[in-house]
């Protein structure tokens, strides 16, 4: 009873961390390509969970459907970066606040398009017994889904020439356009990317949280917090970090109350910066 | 005068809301109250450089708390103004001082200080929201928060009355009057300029010898407290306060008041936040039909986009425009000559506490970043007598040596000493008081303030005192030939120039010792010779080290020589031994095996 009592805390860590770290991933990597914050990255997964909503009840698979969704956003995306980031390039605040302006826009339009409230897509049925509590299996699917999307951004860092020029025009952009690379066509790609995984985000949490307007703000606030306490490594730093807030509120929530759990995740986000101004991952060799 | 269009502005709004009705007033009045929030943004992000999005959340707090005490102490005396106001104010300054230490004395740039202050808002929202409390005859009760706060109550006891909507009206833009007025004031006197260059170039100001956290701190309580000031305003106009005020949608409408006002003109804020509620007052009360939203996001976009001046600063920039059109520009473009005046050096020098120990040494000191060790265990002392050079091949370490002697760079291990005091932990700035002056590689200078405010800048840092500083920075602008320009932005100057100017504010401070990165960079054969008679005359009095390449430049210092490569002393002596060492060739060349040592 202990014991299966602690598992399913873990597991429930795990999960929420899982969920956080799929919903972080987009804005990790435009964070740490770009040097830019997206604030409209919550609308973003709020799209791909609108648009995977859309597809499933057309009648399309499910896994279709997040992919068409992340397909659809990272499309969306592009245009963004191209009519609204990129004459701002290198003012990062201001960037900041335009993109915060955009968020306003989207979410008032899927306000008056969706209304604030929508069935969302049934959570799969199944469950998993562990003594006598029941956790629901797609929840915990996200802990392997998430895994796979951090491995597949890995590979496509790492072994594709997009992925090694992206890589080349952040360490230096000069000499990366000196030899031919366009870094600001990169910078579309990046963006676009980044968008696409919070699409994709939307899709596969639009089973779990309810869709509405808001759903992508409220949970993309500690995607924000994750990324800048992250720091320069945007893979690994951002798992770790997305890790530790993550079971420091999950065990917090899990113990005392779920606002105890939030004021956790604020409160080591601050502790964070306090002792690693730049994030935790500033003075890795790890840049990835 | 300065005080000129803030009369002008406040007298304009009295005006127009006094002929209209109470109502109206009653809503202007809340205009101000945010009026005064975006000025506290204003001086913070415009003036300070730091994007603060916790001005609500201080708001908020100085709400809470001063409509706690307004509830509490009301009965006592009848007015409600001299419980609240203050305590919102000390309530928003304490609170900005704890986030302000944490960013500040943490060093963290400006996303992260931006991120910080986001956090703190959301915390306060989640604390806010979830938890209730009892303080005396006020319940501060989670989502529902305060009621029941009494309004502007003035006159005591008996003839204590609450004002009518005009009253309020007035009383709030008279606080608001103070404010910009008392705003306006501190950012002319020096702590204002200094302010101003931390946001220009924090490390140049740090390496003229100031404390810049300390005066980052200041600037961030000060408006913390108009920020909780305005928040117990707003408490009594409205008689409740609830979590809304710490949303994050409501702490991203502080910028936009301060875009659309014009940032970093002050009055700008204001009129921001009054355009911005007039307007959502005139489309239809607040509700604005279900696109307002989307008008706002639509604007913000536009206003970062397009119009960074906003409604006032493109206002300004017009007037200074049309004045400007009658006078045209009679200064002269020729390059500055430069007489070197070494009575003025010997008055500047004079001030210098006699420590009996004029030098800059440094034992083993080291530095790393990842892999690459740039500065590897150089032990070296610099003393007054002959200048010393340090040269070598690109990235030998030159410019990272000098960091670690001015704490740019922190040494990893070894000691640094100035004058025989211990500084290898120190910030820049305690090493510039200890008697170190340094120009870095690329010249450093204020470029949007005028030449003479720059040297004032440097001055003053020494004197600390604006007259005596005015004057050091007037002789200064007479040595370096800059007269005819010293009411210029510096930031217009020729690179050669700039360089000279850089040079000048280093010597403001009368430094005990002086390192100098390539000064004779972008400086005509003239020019280079009048440096280096200027560099031979310094080293008399005070420990001088330069790096350079310019090996003529070098030949006209008389130097002693030390050659770096690989982070580490590779050989020394004076320039006839250097140029006889072919080992010294080796490295410069490229050739053979002392290039892989």
């Amino acid at each position: 009873m202990e014991v299966d009592y602690l598992i399913v805390v873990l597991l429930g860590s795990l999960t929420a961390a899982a969920a956080l770290l799929i919903a972080t991933v987009g804005l990790a990597v435009v964070f740490g390509l770009m040097g830019v914050i997206n604030l409209a990255h919550g609308e973003f997964v709020m799209f791909g969970a609108y648009t995977t909503l859309t597809v499933t009840r057309a009648g399309v698979p499910f896994v279709v459907a997040v992919l068409a969704g992340a397909a659809l956003t990272a499309v969306f995306g592009a245009i963004v970066e191209i009519l609204i980031v990129k004459p701002m390039y290198g003012r990062l605040l201001d960037t900041m606040l335009a993109t915060w302006g955009l968020s306003l826009i989207l979410l008032q339009v899927a306000v008056l398009r969706f209304g604030t409230v929508t069935p969302g897509v049934g959570l799969p049925q199944w469950s998993l017994g562990i003594g006598e509590f029941q956790v629901s299996t797609y929840l915990v699917l996200m802990i392997p889904v998430a895994i796979l999307i951090v491995w597949a951004v890995y590979m496509l860092f790492t072994r594709t020439s997009y992925g090694v020029m992206a890589r080349a025009s952040i360490q230096d952009r000069e000499m990366a356009s000196a030899i031919g690379i366009e870094t600001s066509r990169l910078n579309t790609i990046t963006f676009a990317l980044g968008s696409g995984l919070a699409g994709m985000a939307g899709g596969i949490l639009v089973p779990a949280i309810p869709a509405t307007p808001t759903m992508g703000f409220a949970f993309v606030i500690k995607a924000f917090l994750v990324v800048v306490a992250a720091g320069p490594a945007t893979l690994s730093g951002t798992a770790a970090t997305g890790g530790i807030l993550s079971s420091a509120s999950n065990i917090t929530a899990n113990f005392w109350s779920t606002a105890f759990g939030d004021l956790m995740f604020f409160a080591v986000t601050i502790t964070i910066l306090r002792f690693f101004p730049f994030g935790i991952s500033d003075k890795w060799r790890i840049r990835l | 005068m300065w005080w000129t269009s803030p009369i002008i502005a406040l007298a304009t709004l009295v005006a127009w809301v006094m002929t209209s009705d109470n109502y109206f007033a009653h809503v202007a009045t809340s205009w101000v109250i945010f009026g005064i929030t975006a000025l506290s943004l204003d001086l913070v992000w415009g003036r300070g450089g730091v994007l603060s999005l916790g001005q609500t959340a201080l708001f908020g707090l100085g709400g809470y708390s001063g409509g706690v005490v307004a509830i509490n102490f009301a009965d006592t005396t009848g007015n409600t103004l001299i419980w609240a106001l203050p305590t919102g104010a000390i309530a928003g300054a304490a609170a900005a001082g704890i986030v302000g230490w944490l960013m500040f004395y943490a060093r963290m740039g400006p996303l992260q200080q931006t991120i910080l202050t986001y956090t703190c808002t959301l915390l306060l929202w989640t604390l806010m929201v979830s938890f209730t409390a009892t303080y005396g005859d006020a319940v501060v009760g989670g989502q529902n928060g305060l009621s029941g706060i009494p309004g502007y109550v003035v006159g005591f006891g008996d003839s204590a009355s609450k004002v009518d909507s005009r009253t309020m009206f007035l009383i709030s833009i008279a606080i608001a009057a103070i404010l910009l007025l008392g705003v306006q004031r501190l950012m002319r006197t020096p702590f204002g300029t200094i302010i101003d260059c931390i946001r220009l170039d924090s490390l140049k100001t740090a390496l003229l010898g100031y404390d810049t956290r300390r005066f980052e701190l200041t600037l961030f309580v000060v408006a913390g407290a108009m920020a909780g000031l305005a928040g117990s305003m707003f408490t009594l106009w409205a008689n409740f306060i609830n979590p809304s005020v710490f949303r994050v949608q409501d702490a991203l409408l502080i910028p936009i008041y301060v875009l659309v006002g014009g940032i970093g003109t002050l009055l700008g804020g204001f009129v921001g936040a009054v355009a911005v509620g007039w307007l959502t007052f005139w489309l239809g009360s607040g509700a604005g039909g279900d696109q307002s939203t989307i008008w706002l996001g639509a604007s913000l976009i536009l206003l970062v986009r397009f119009n960074r001046a906003g409604i006032y600063g493109f206002g300004y920039n017009a007037w200074q425009w049309l004045k400007r059109r009658g006078t045209t520009d009679t200064s002269s473009t020729a390059t500055a000559v430069v007489q070197v005046d070494f009575d003025l050096l010997h008055r500047l020098r004079s001030g210098n506490r006699d420590t009996g120990d004029i030098s800059l040494s440094t034992r083993d000191a080291s530095v790393s970043f990842g892999g690459v060790k740039p500065v590897d265990a150089i032990t070296k002392t610099f003393v007054p007598g002959r200048v010393r050079c340090v040269i070598g091949p690109n990235g030998a370490g030159k410019s990272s040596y000098l960091k670690v002697c001015a704490g740019t760079y922190k040494a990893d291990s070894g000691e640094v000493t100035v004058d025989g005091i211990e500084v290898t932990r120190a910030s820049p700035h305690r090493r510039v008081a200890a008697g170190l002056g340094i120009k870095n590689q690329r010249a450093q200078v204020f470029a949007e303030l005028d030449v003479r405010t720059n040297l004032w800048v440097a001055a003053y840092a020494r004197h600390r005192n604006s007259a005596r500083a005015r004057a050091t920075a007037e002789a200064m602008i007479e040595m370096l030939g800059m007269a005819d320009r010293a009411s210029r932005p510096a930031g217009d100057l020729s690179h050669g120039e700039q360089q000279w100017l850089d040079i000048g504010m280093v010597l403001c401070l009368a430094p005990d010792v002086i390192l100098l990165d390539e000064p004779a960079a972008g400086m005509t054969t003239e020019e280079r010779m009048q440096l280096a008679q200027l560099v031979r005359t310094l080293s008399r009095s005070a420990a001088v080290v330069v790096v350079d390449h310019d090996m003529t430049f070098i030949h006209s210092l008389d130097p002693e020589i030390t050659v770096l490569h690989q982070g580490a002393v590779f050989a020394e002596g004076d320039i006839d031994d250097i140029r006889g060492n072919e080992r010294v060739l080796d490295i410069y060349l490229g050739r053979r095996e002392n290039v892989l040592d």
